[in-house]
């Protein structure tokens, strides 16, 4: 059986041959091949460059235009069974506002073929396991972004899947929030869960796997471990957009300590601008400001996909 | 130290249920959804009025014989399910504008088609929360009042020399109800507004209602009366319960504009329904 095969660590848990997606004269993916092995993978490319497309092919959202794609060594492509071995969170929100996210995820998995009950525990089991017990049984409409990222990768997780697909999953995401997703996701794939996560941003995929895959203009660029273009980001500055209760409070923070290495702000309605030089030390001293809540709320933190853009811009030269 | 977990083969530890039964989830949630609104159940008692008049109309029929005019006959089963048809009508447009559209508007095709679920169990699950409702107010009713008609009489008398009523009432119920669910449902599949749905509906039969009464005008003949679904199912529903058919259009081209629009309307839904909009 090609499922247990996967498991058991001989076989990718995605394999493209080839494959093209065009989208009438605009083409999203082309002459993709490419093995995804078991464990954490990072699909890591600006916006535009075919992740979404990837991910919708994996998930047998769309067809290829050309070639094959197997998701645990079957092909997706009208093969629902295999959704019970798959969860998929995607980067729109998909919810009922006026739906509780208990509601919600227990609805969703009853198309596993689980029973009212088995639902009900899944669903708790799962809220449970990214954290949000606490705000099960409010409405979904009165979800900060956080919560949302949240309660659609309970939506992912709560049947167990041995394939994980989350696009995007820290998208919007306020500081601490982020720092327990991404613990959540590397804890998972401790527990021998294989995840494919997208993200234009590679400080993100670096804090969750070594192993990535880039992608731009439709083409897979470069696959393996992260470490080795490490050094090509830090030499672009990195710009982060940072939503806080009281952005000035905390652009004056990052000026006092001169170690993140930042180089320039600017101040947006209700947010301040950073341009830094070394994004890791910058992500973990704003995940401290947040937890310590001497810097009012900080809300969302969010990064435009042109840091990436021109490190792959030196790459395809 | 940490610790090392296994990672070499272990067993799916979830439940896999066969697919094929996922369409009764989508079913019985939509049905629970629209029964917990208040405005519903009035709408559903109102579809009963109508059933009860008729009812007592056969009580007094019964009992007495001055008042014969209101007993039953084949003819009045079928003008019952035509006069119910306004409250379908109502229904439909209550139930039916928004069960896809509104799955659209949430994004919810692409998590529920990220499931164990193929899109013909979506589209079944979501044609039996309209056809449950539609059916509660045509067929169930009319095989009742059947039977209140059967009761009263104190004899199967009246059942005997119309047999056919039974196998009328199923079919002509479902003709009915299958017409207005699956058309709904592929205007549903259309747009992201339940509202816009709604009112697309109501027009598409008011404005065919409408040029089949200006065709009629100028030529002078009902044969042109296959314009109109409504017509139509008229027609072939009056042949149903073995009564001279209304218009001059043979009932046989109406029988297949409904096959057709219901054809053209699992089409749309075939391709509507999707978990991604593809836009080129």
């Amino acid at each position: 059986m090609a499922v247990e095969a996967v498991v058991m660590g001989t076989v990718p848990v995605v394999t493209a041959e080839h494959v093209s997606k065009w989208y009438g004269q605009v083409i999203g993916l082309n002459d993709v091949s490419v093995s995804v092995p078991p464990g954490v993978t990072g699909l890591l490319g600006p916006n535009g460059a075919g992740k979404s497309t990837f991910m919708k092919l994996i998930t047998g959202q769309l067809r290829p235009s050309k070639g094959d794609v197997k998701v645990l060594g079957e092909p997706i492509w009208r093969n629902p069974h295999l959704y019970f071995q798959i969860g998929f969170c995607p980067e729109q929100d998909a919810f009922y506002d006026r739906m509780t996210g208990l509601e919600w995820v227990r609805a969703l998995v009853r198309l596993n073929g689980l029973t009212e009950k088995e639902a009900d525990e899944a669903a708790r089991r799962a809220l449970a396991a990214v954290d949000l017990m606490e705000a099960a049984g409010k409405k979904i409409g009165a979800y900060s972004k956080g919560m949302r990222q949240r309660v659609k990768m309970a939506q992912a997780l709560v049947h167990d899947p041995q394939l994980l697909i989350l696009d995007e999953p820290l998208a919007g995401m306020d500081p601490i929030g982020r720092r327990k997703t991404i613990r959540l996701i590397r804890d998972w794939g401790r527990a021998g869960k294989s995840i494919i996560v997208s993200s234009h941003i590679l400080h993100e995929i670096e804090s969750m796997t070594s192993n990535i895959l880039l992608i731009n203009n439709g083409r897979i660029l470069a696959e393996g471990d992260v470490h080795q273009i490490r050094d090509l980001i830090d030499e672009h500055p990195h710009t982060v957009y940072v939503r806080a209760e009281d952005p000035r409070r905390v652009a004056r923070q990052f000026l006092d300590d001169t170690t993140d290495d930042v180089r320039s702000l600017r101040f947006e309605p209700g947010a301040v601008v950073v341009e830094t030089g070394r994004p890791d030390a910058f992500y973990a001293r704003l995940t401290d400001m947040a937890a310590s809540g001497e810097f009012g709320a900080i809300d969302e933190v969010t990064s435009p996909d042109d840091n990436l853009q021109a490190v792959f811009q030196y790459l395809v030269k | 130290m940490s610790p090392i977990h296994d990672q070499s083969y272990r067993h799916y530890a979830g439940v896999k249920a066969p697919l094929g039964r996922s369409w009764t989830v989508i079913a019985s949630a939509g049905i629970m959804t629209i029964v917990r609104k208040r405005v519903f159940l009035a709408i559903l008692f109102v579809g009963w009025v109508q059933f009860f008049g008729r009812a007592i109309g056969f009580y007094f029929s019964n009992t007495i014989q001055q008042l014969s005019v209101l007993s039953a006959s084949a003819e009045t089963f079928r003008s019952f399910l035509e006069y119910q048809g306004f409250i379908v009508f109502v229904i439909t447009i209550y139930v039916g504008a928004g069960l896809i559209a509104q799955d659209r508007r949430a994004n919810a095709l692409q998590l529920y088609l990220s499931k164990p679920l193929l899109r013909s169990e979506y589209i079944v699950g979501k044609l039996a929360v309209l056809a449950a409702f539609l059916l509660l107010v045509t067929m169930v009713p009319a095989l009742m009042l059947l039977l209140v008609q059967v009761v009263l009489a104190g004899s199967s008398g009246f059942l005997k020399t119309n047999t056919f009523l039974i196998p009328a009432i199923v079919l002509a119920s479902l003709l009915q109800v299958l017409l207005a669910s699956v058309t709904m449902l592929a205007l549903s599949s259309l747009s992201k507004s339940a509202r816009f749905v709604a009112i697309m509906y109501a027009g598409v039969l008011f404005f065919t209602k409408a040029i089949f009464g200006v065709l009629y005008a100028i030529t002078g003949t009902t044969a042109v009366a296959w314009v109109s679904p409504g017509e139509n199912l008229a027609q072939v529903v009056d042949v149903i319960f073995r009564l001279k058919p209304r218009y001059a259009t043979p009932w046989q081209v109406s029988l297949l504009v409904i096959i057709g629009l219901v054809a053209a309307s699992v089409s749309v839904l075939e391709r509507r329904v999707r978990g991604v909009e593809v836009v080129t």
